[in-house]
């Protein structure tokens, strides 16, 4: 389970600006519950994905993931907490263009705890990319690369899956099919799933459904204002 | 496929990874390196084996009765058969010697001669045939050959001699004045080749050994050559060479005798540290040049890999992982380039005895390296591993908030 509450971060800008991103009063979201949150493009979701991920620091607030205390962790506690608790999803998938598929997974692996290459292979298999193992990213197509990405994210079987625009490079139909793929594994392993997004496409496929500007504060008083 | 483990192996294959991606850059590295560990290497050992290689090619002699002069070109004359003889003695030294109390074994040689670049040498047959040129090893000659008659134009040819210029058991040649071969020079004397000196890996074998009588006596030779000799090989027995130093070195004008054999040779090295130590220097730049083209590649390869590392960091790996994968690649650069340099040290080594034994004789076959090599690539490593350390600094500093926004 995930629970944040009075979270905030905000980044100094030049001229000693500081700019507030982040502003959360509570947010829980219960084991294997799925939430889809829409806003606009650079109002501060992927800052609040981060956050989850142990990639950004928040200024104030906590994280609890499964009852660990996200925010009081050292830097190599919440590394081997994101390798091992949480699978992320870039809008970009951020794959390693050196590594094949297969590499790709076992990297992830690694970092998890030990490298399995007949689990990896499996998890190939389950999402369609049997015949692909071998190959590169740059040597298959988005909605490829966007499963290969997918299936990184769930190697470890992670608790919390956090996926960032994760169709905002695939066309209609891969998009379809990739949200239904996310959604039936998250389902077969338990996990939690947050996704953020802008497209209303996106959104609409989930049930719970929130508003960033209404969870968010800072863009309430930017609103507001 | 490369199968992963957690641990070294994630970092070790992260790291060959960043070999072969940069694999000109890293080639580069590793030849300079390898430059630089192979120079130095052959310097040391260059100077090492030669000394040690010409202190055991005195050919079992312990001294040299030569005209007054350097001691060193007396040496080099008599016993290398390089650089020309200071001048010539008279029979009556050969004599006195010989016969001298503590004196061994005494042969006389007379030089001035060659064929086609090869020196004749003229000493007694008892030369060959007595004379132990190693502890034990007396010189033999080859199936089918025998020792030249001490009044005959007879010649045995060294081995190395025979085996440049062919000449085999009965055949004849001319010999030409003068220790440099022209054509115009040519002695009217023939010469028969009646044995050929099985290979001893000393300046023996690159001679054509003569009765000393035939260049005493050599056609168009002046005739007071007759009577004189170039120097006279000594064995000695006991301390003898203290009191022959004093008679002839010190309290005597008339020959100089250079003895000990061992340390004139080592002062003849000696004159030539300052080119030892220009050599070590340049080894010394280039393993600079190396470490800084190992510093770029780094750096290079960080650079195009910051994306890279930030994935990584996205899916778990530490700070340390990362600084880790740095150095390692650091560590392979440096180790490939020692491996490397042993065998460019190797190589050198090849050619620079290839060259030793042409002009002298001198066999080097010692190639090996010992705790020197230890010594290098554990210098190699240490240039490695503080190579990689500052970019490796450099990635465990950087935030990975920066390198995310760079590449979100």
């Amino acid at each position: 389970m995930l629970h944040i509450s009075n979270l905030k971060k905000g980044f100094q800008r030049t001229g000693e600006i500081f700019l507030p991103v982040v502003s959360i009063d509570e947010l829980v979201l219960e084991k294997s519950k799925m939430v889809a949150i829409h806003g606009e493009s650079g109002s501060g979701k992927t800052t609040f994905l981060n956050l989850i991920a142990g990639l950004l620091v928040p200024d104030e607030g906590k994280i609890y993931l499964d009852g660990i205390a996200l925010h009081e962790l050292t830097e190599s506690k919440r590394d081997f907490l994101r390798a091992t608790s949480i699978g992320y999803i870039f809008q970009s998938f951020h794959l390693l263009q050196s590594c094949s598929a297969l590499e790709n997974l076992l990297i992830a692996m690694s970092f998890g705890g030990q490298a399995n290459q007949a689990k990896a292979k499996e998890m190939l298999d389950l999402v369609g990319l049997k015949d692909r193992m071998s190959h590169k990213p740059g040597d298959m197509s988005v909605g490829q690369q966007q499963r290969v990405a997918l299936a990184r994210a769930l190697i470890n079987q992670p608790s919390l899956l956090l996926a960032d625009e994760p169709t905002g490079n695939l066309d209609a139909q891969n998009a379809q099919n990739s949200l239904n793929l996310m959604k039936e594994l998250c389902a077969s392993t338990g996990a939690s799933m947050m996704i953020v997004s802008h497209d209303p496409y996106v959104i609409h496929a989930f049930d719970h459904q929130v508003a960033w500007d209404d969870l968010n504060l800072v863009s309430k008083h930017q609103t507001c204002s | 496929m490369f199968m992963i483990r957690p641990g070294l192996s994630i970092v070790l294959f992260l790291a060959l990874r960043g070999v072969r991606k940069h694999a000109f850059s890293s080639f580069l590295a590793i030849f300079t390196i390898a430059m630089a560990a192979g120079l130095f290497l052959s310097t040391w050992k260059i100077n090492d084996e030669t000394r040690r290689a010409f202190n055991h090619s005195s050919s079992g002699f312990d001294a040299v009765l030569g005209a007054r002069g350097s001691k060193l070109q007396i040496i080099l004359n008599s016993l290398f058969h390089i650089e020309a003889s200071p001048g010539n003695l008279p029979w009556e030294q050969y004599e006195i010697i010989k016969n001298t109390k503590g004196v061994k074994e005494a042969y006389p040689i007379a030089v001035g001669d060659n064929y086609l670049g090869y020196r004749l040498v003229g000493t007694e047959p008892e030369l060959l045939t007595h004379h132990e040129w190693k502890s034990g090893h007396l010189y033999e000659i080859q199936a089918g050959g025998r020792v030249f008659s001490p009044l005959a134009k007879e010649a045995v040819v060294g081995s190395f001699v025979a085996g440049k210029i062919g000449l085999q058991v009965g055949d004849q040649f001319h010999p030409y004045h003068g220790l440099n071969f022209k054509e115009e020079n040519k002695h009217r004397d023939i010469y028969v080749v009646v044995g050929i000196l099985e290979a001893t890996g000393t300046p023996a074998d690159r001679v054509i050994w003569v009765p000393i009588k035939g260049i005493q006596l050599m056609d168009g030779h002046d005739k007071s050559m007759s009577h004189s000799l170039s120097a006279v090989l000594l064995s000695l027995k006991g301390a003898a060479g203290f009191s022959l130093d004093m008679k002839y070195n010190k309290q005597g004008n008339v020959a100089t005798m250079a003895w000990p054999v061992a340390s004139t040779l080592s002062s003849f090295f000696d004159k030539f540290s300052w080119f030892q130590k220009v050599l070590e220097l340049v080894a010394g730049m280039i393993a600079i040049v190396g470490a800084l083209i190992i510093v770029l590649t780094l750096r290079s390869s960080m650079n195009e890999r910051r994306r890279e590392f930030a994935i990584l960091r996205c899916l778990g790996a530490s700070r340390q992982v990362i600084s880790s994968v740095i150095v390692l690649q650091s560590l392979i650069l440096a180790c490939f380039g020692a491996f490397s340099g042993f065998l460019f040290q190797y190589i050198i080594h090849f050619f620079v005895s290839y060259i030793i034994r042409e002009n002298t004789g001198v066999l080097m076959h010692d190639f090996s390296v010992g705790i020197m090599g230890a010594y290098v690539f554990g210098a190699v490593l240490l240039i490695g591993l503080a190579s990689g350390v500052l970019p490796a600094l450099q990635v465990y500093k950087a935030e990975l908030s920066e390198n995310l926004k760079q590449n979100t």
